[in-house]
């Protein structure tokens, strides 16, 4: 039987990543693809089709209409998959705590694997947040 | 500037407004430079808005709605655009709060008029009659009066619809009301 810590270990050597930004989430998050913090030096790629993706990154507020759409890219995913929530928004909804048309919190439409907080996250934070999948990963027990 | 200039500058505008009074039946305001308004009654919309459109005003802008919750009406704005002359022609309408409702101007300019007229719809529940597609745009799902009009209590509907006062974690939510 193959070991589901095999599995994970070739996972985390290559995290594709699909977006899915509204509002300022995309141009908050482009220093980490730009050169300066580099995300693919950690073999992080963003991928054009969500059928090819690991991880999806949501930022920026959501929208019941834009929920919608992530949880159509969500079951499109292959297994395993993960989500990461960056930035305040997705967690309490933000400065837009009090809009009668914003999500309040991410959880209540996707299962959430790991939250960022910051407005926006630092791209040290967003590692960050990888470098624990990772840990996580080469501690898991040889089961 | 000098009297002169200005009404060199004026020429133009002075030109259209003439005529466009004429057939319109109706004063036209100079506003500033370039920018011309009308009021004119809200059965009067689609002649009015193909009167101008025949004059050169052939690029509708956008269609705003203002709610005027004093007077109990909504003002209807349509903004025009010549290429022509350069110049910003608004059709204004007042309709009544209580019964929304006036022509589509789909015949003219289709399916751009039909995706602001959809917005206005949502957002205030004007209705545009003769507009075959007034279905949500941004707004999926959405059960709640509509929310750009003046007596909405958007604080309100929020503290109902998202947050629960008894839960800790989210009372304080509660408290920016009082």
């Amino acid at each position: 039987m193959v070991k589901k810590k095999t599995v994970m270990k070739y996972f985390v050597k290559a995290i594709w990543v699909f977006n899915w930004f509204n509002s300022c989430g995309f141009t908050e998050l482009v220093p980490v693809v730009g050169s300066r913090w580099d995300m693919e030096r950690f073999g992080m790629i963003t991928v054009n089709s969500p059928r090819k993706a690991d991880v999806l990154f949501i930022a920026g507020f959501q929208t019941p209409k834009s929920m919608k759409r992530a949880q159509k890219i969500y079951e499109q995913m292959p297994d395993p998959k993960f989500v990461l929530a960056l930035g305040s928004c997705p967690i309490t909804g933000g400065m837009y705590w009090d809009s009668y048309n914003t999500v309040k919190k991410l959880e209540d439409y996707l299962p959430v694997t790991m939250y960022i907080p910051g407005c926006p996250p630092r791209p040290e934070a967003v590692f960050d947040a990888v470098f624990k999948i990772v840990q996580h990963v080469h501690g898991m027990p040889d089961e | 500037m000098s009297v002169v200039e200005k009404e060199k500058n004026n020429y133009k505008e002075e030109k259209i407004v003439t005529a466009l009074s004429k057939k319109l039946n109706k004063k036209v305001n100079i506003q500033r430079k370039k920018r011309l308004w009308v009021s004119i009654e809200p059965k009067e919309i689609v002649d009015a808005c193909s009167i101008a459109y025949d004059m050169g005003f052939e690029h509708l802008s956008t269609i705003s709605v203002t709610d005027w919750i004093e007077k109990n009406n909504f003002e209807i704005a349509y903004h025009l655009w010549s290429y022509k002359e350069k110049m910003l022609l608004t059709i204004k309408a007042r309709i009544n709060r209580e019964n929304p409702t006036i022509s589509s101007v789909t015949s003219l300019w289709s399916k751009n008029a039909e995706l602001c007229e959809r917005e206005c719809h949502e957002f205030y529940g004007v209705i545009f009659k003769g507009n075959i597609n007034l279905t949500p745009l941004m707004l999926e799902d959405w059960d709640g009066p509509p929310p750009f009009r003046k007596d909405f209590d958007w604080r309100k509907y929020v503290q109902q619809e998202y947050y629960n006062e008894s839960n800790p974690r989210e009372d304080n939510y509660f408290e920016v009301k009082k």
